[in-house]
């Protein structure tokens, strides 16, 4: 039986950050209902469809599911298992806001199997926090650390932001030496990206603010890879780390260009060979949660070959020759003969044990960009 | 002498680019009736967009108009001339075709380099010149000066030379009285074998080569076996007409007249501009005198922006040269540029003028390489070839000494700007030949003067040190001994063929760090540090560095959103086909293009 992901969208949040244009909005009461009741559909639906496959990881990601009302998280999961085969021991992860995680909601949580927490802390710093827009501080997350540990979720993420307008490598120094420390398993630390319209984006354009220099981002990067690494968080993708053994099972399947089903509003699948994503209007996805697909795209060669390069590569495992040889019966050395020539060249990848791996993780784009 | 050769004028107009020659021929054709005014399309016998864009002509298009004077009606010829130094040969075919030219002076400007130039070749070939003093509406005009000016600089009489205003149509029936008044009346025998001479060429999709004639002697008509006296080629006339200005089909053209010919003439180089054109069966004894094969004397490279254009540049470049067999192209490969070809002009109008027609009527994004000139290379087994593109010069052991292409150069200035201007002509390895006194306010400056020197910017500099007020004009002298030099340009230590020059070796050094320090600036951060160094042979002589770029992107690959991360990753992609490879950097079209406008 074939195996993939689910990933469960929970598009509310309690106020929104200054640099997000995720799928998410501060939602009311009947809203929340009216959502958890669609997704319920959505699940019973799409889990008959899914009947010959096995689920091996489960994300409830958003947004902030843990803004959800009391209950409601339970309601989801139990639909869950009723409507897929989820793996004995699957690892189910959800997403959390430091400061609406208490006692209360780790006991929902862990009665229903989560095992794995993930916080949005991005900084320890209220300066940082303030030009974000975030609602909470660094002891709302030590609280929430230590209500999922005492309820035996010992599998925590924190989430941390690089290159903040305002952010100094002293900051980031502080930041780090902190969270290091924190009883923790895996840390994600995202370079900040402006996208369009978000309100820190327009800030900057406004000249409110300004982003730190491109040589310092780097210098945050370098300084949190090395200080990450001496308190035994190993990088194993561009952005993320864990101690030894605690890899996102869930994320591992996205670069190994694995199956996942998203489910939810806006929600993103890779299914059968085919990428589509849930529509993005509210009340469209109440109206039809299990028909409201948008720009499905069915694989192509080319893309399938892109899309494992630029996921694999992202990866410190890196690209498994033999195994994209053997996918496309290729043969990756000829086909990129002089991609890869250009890039041994200049120092910017290895091939080691038949692995191809990035050397410089910042300019990975680039060099992805290489072989498209 | 024959009643209807005496109604006949045939004449020009020259004069320097912008004193009013388009404006005076359209107010000419306006007062004939030629043209009714609501037709009249500013500047009419400027066809093509672009030269009524530059305000210059470079296609030539000849005009029968009539005009009454005392009762009788005349016929008016008038052949337009192209105002620029690089169409000289055309410009005195075209006088060789007239009696009579128009020389029309600027009331404020006075006479100016090109003036002068074409005085002397409408002098050459015998012509009756009629000075006439235009722009007198405007407030610095001051025809009496202008006229004193004339006399004294070019030698003829001007005192009663017609003072107008083309512009507002001031005295234009001055200007017509004159040409019947002094030009001559053609006189050529009707009777004797066909005797005709093609001053312009043009391509039509449906009847082929068009020759554009004057007929000396004889008569051609429809049915006629003619011969090409230069190429002996032999065609059936299909046509012939003139043009009112658009094209009208006659009976025959006689001796004395100015029309088209049309025989089914596959190419335009097989009616080349000077060439004589006889009956095939009675051919008269001798051709016509002053026949010149052009040839080109600025050359570049052409390449596609995008390589898979290569067929379409082709294409378009054959479409050209179909209307001008001046232009002059072959098949070239550069490593950096991939498959172009490498052009040959007239002049650096002629390839400007070739280049945006490339691009603007073709729709082909091109780079142009430096324009160069052909340099002869002497070598040591005695051997002596010709080159024009760097990349072809052999290795300087081989050489035994090179020789570069001379001008005489005239430039017309006012004396404030003598010694900026002579710096600037010393700069460019100018010697100074003479220099002349013409009023209070006008020197001119002869030089003797690489070609190479001039061809790009010089122009462009030289207005700039006067403001616009000195003119230029130039012909070619000889070929004389150089110390030149091959500079290369290396990115990350590979040679870029596409922006390698040969200079003087005195120039090579500054010219190296300039364009080292120009390339510093267009060639964008990459992936590693990009060494660029200036060489010659194997000499570094100057050094910049592009500093290879820190970060691109940490970005969250969130929510299993693969598809836009893809996209995104396409278009940046993307973006770099219109960057061409120099070994493994990356380097803009625009470099290319950036790196020809250093001063």
């Amino acid at each position: 039986m074939k195996n993939f992901g689910l990933y469960i969208h929970i598009p509310f949040c309690v106020s929104k950050c200054s640099y997000c244009d995720f799928c998410s909005f501060v939602p009311n009461h009947k809203q929340m209902q009216d959502y958890i009741s669609a997704l319920k559909r959505e699940i019973v639906e799409t889990g008959e469809q899914t009947k010959d496959k096995v689920v091996t990881s489960v994300y409830i990601g958003g947004g902030t599911p843990s803004t959800l009302y009391s209950g409601a998280i339970v309601e989801i999961m139990d639909c869950v298992r009723k409507n897929f085969n989820l793996i004995k021991n699957c690892s189910v992860t959800i997403e959390a806001n430091p400061n609406s995680f208490d006692n209360e909601q780790a006991i929902e949580y862990a009665s229903i199997g989560c095992t794995r927490l993930s916080l949005g802390l991005q900084s320890d710093n209220d300066k940082i926090l303030k030009v974000l827009n975030r609602v909470h501080n660094y002891h709302d997350c030590v609280n929430a650390i230590e209500a999922a540990r005492l309820n035996g979720m010992t599998d925590i993420n924190v989430d941390l932001i690089l290159g903040v307008p305002q952010q100094t490598i002293s900051d980031l120094q502080v930041t780090l030496s902190k969270v290091v420390n924190l009883p923790i398993t895996h840390i994600s630390v995202y370079g900040l990206i402006n996208e369009p319209n978000t309100p820190l984006t327009k800030a900057i354009e406004q000249g409110k603010y300004t982003l730190p220099p491109e040589d310092e981002a780097v210098d945050m990067y370098n300084l949190t890879v090395k200080t990450l690494a001496e308190h035994g968080f190993y990088r194993y993708e561009i952005s993320n780390f864990s101690k030894i053994g605690y890899r996102s099972a869930h994320n591992m399947n996205y670069w190994r260009r694995g199956e996942y089903l998203g489910l939810g509003l806006g929600a993103h699948s890779f299914i059968n060979g085919t990428h589509f994503h849930n529509t993005e209007d509210f009340s469209k996805y109440l109206d039809a949660p299990a028909n409201c697909k948008e720009d499905i795209e069915p694989e192509t060669l080319k893309t399938a070959k892109e899309e494992t390069i630029m996921l694999a590569l992202r990866t410190t495992d890196g690209l498994d020759i033999t195994e994209y040889n053997k996918t496309f019966s290729a043969d990756f050395l000829q086909e990129y003969q002089p991609v890869l020539n250009k890039l041994l060249k200049n120092n910017l990848i290895e091939i080691k044990n038949n692995k191809l791996i990035i050397k410089d993780p910042y300019i990975s784009n680039s060099i992805i960009a290489e072989f498209f | 002498m024959n009643f209807r050769q005496q109604h006949i004028r045939n004449f020009c107009i020259v004069a320097h680019i912008d004193h009013g020659k388009s404006t005076l021929a359209d107010r000419l054709l306006e007062a004939t009736g030629t043209v009714a005014k609501r037709d009249l399309q500013e500047q009419l016998l400027d066809s093509m967009d672009l030269e009524r864009e530059r305000g210059i002509t470079i296609k030539l298009t000849p005009t029968r108009m009539k005009y009454n004077y005392k009762g009788e009606e005349y016929i008016l010829n008038l052949i337009d001339t192209p105002g620029h130094v690089d169409f000289t040969y055309e410009v005195s075919r075209s006088l060789a075709a007239c009696e009579g030219a128009i020389l029309i002076v600027d009331a404020g400007q006075g006479v100016e380099a090109q003036t002068m130039a074409n005085a002397h070749l409408a002098l050459d070939n015998r012509l009756e010149i009629l000075p006439v003093i235009n722009k007198i509406d405007l407030p610095s005009a001051d025809p009496e000066k202008v006229k004193h000016e004339i006399e004294e600089v070019i030698g003829i009489p001007a005192m009663h030379a017609p003072c107008i205003s083309a512009k507002e149509g001031t005295n234009i029936t001055d200007v017509l009285e004159g040409i019947i008044k002094e030009f001559p009346a053609p006189r050529g025998d009707e009777d004797a074998p066909l005797k005709c001479l093609v001053f312009d060429s043009y391509y039509d999709n449906f009847k082929g080569a068009i020759c554009l004639v004057r007929v000396f002697d004889g008569s051609v008509k429809k049915g006629d076996k003619i011969k090409f006296m230069q190429t002996n080629n032999e065609f059936e006339v299909t046509e012939v007409g003139f043009f009112i200005p658009k094209p009208v089909e006659c009976e025959a053209l006689r001796a004395g007249e100015v029309g088209y010919i049309a025989a089914s003439i596959k190419k335009v180089s097989e009616a080349r501009v000077g060439d004589t054109i006889t009956n095939a069966t009675s051919p008269c004894a001798e051709a016509l005198p002053g026949y010149k094969q052009v040839k080109p004397v600025v050359f570049s490279g052409i390449f596609p922006v995008d390589g898979s254009k290569y067929g379409e540049l082709k294409d378009a470049l054959e479409k050209l040269k179909l209307n001008d067999s001046s232009l002059e192209y072959s098949p070239e490969t550069s490593v950096a540029l991939g498959f172009g070809f490498r052009c040959g002009f007239l002049g650096l109008l002629h390839m400007e003028i070739i280049q945006e027609r490339l691009e603007r009527e073709f729709n082909l994004e091109i780079i142009a390489t430096a324009p160069g000139v052909n340099y002869h290379i002497y070598k040591t087994n005695g051997e002596m070839i010709e080159v024009s593109n760097p990349s072809n010069l052999p290795e300087p052991s081989l050489i035994e000494h090179m020789e570069e292409p001379y001008v005489n150069m005239h430039i017309f200035t006012p004396p404030e700007y003598m010694g900026s201007v002579m710096e600037l002509c010393t700069e460019r390895r100018g010697e100074n030949t003479d220099i002349v006194y013409l009023d209070e306010k006008r020197v001119r400056l002869d030089y003797d003067i690489p070609l190479n020197e001039i061809i790009y910017d010089f122009f462009d500099s030289l207005k700039s040190r006067t403001r616009g007020y000195a003119s230029l004009d130039y012909e070619l002298s000889e070929y004389k001994p150089s110390k030149l030099v091959k500079l290369d340009i290396l990115l990350k230590g590979e040679v870029c063929d596409a922006l390698s020059l040969i200079v003087h070796q005195d120039k090579a050094y500054e010219r190296g760090r300039i364009m080292a320090e120009k390339l510093k600036e267009v060639i964008p951060r990459q992936m590693f540090e990009v060494p660029i160094q200036a060489a010659i042979g194997g000499k570094i002589i100057a050094r910049e560095t592009v500093k290879a770029y820190r970060k691109d992107v940490l970005a969250k690959c969130y929510g299993g959103d693969v598809t836009r991360k893809r996209k995104l990753l396409e278009k940046q992609k993307e973006g770099k086909k219109k960057m061409r490879n120099i070994g493994s950097v990356e380097v803009p079209s625009d470099a290319f293009i950036s790196i020809l406008k250093i001063d």
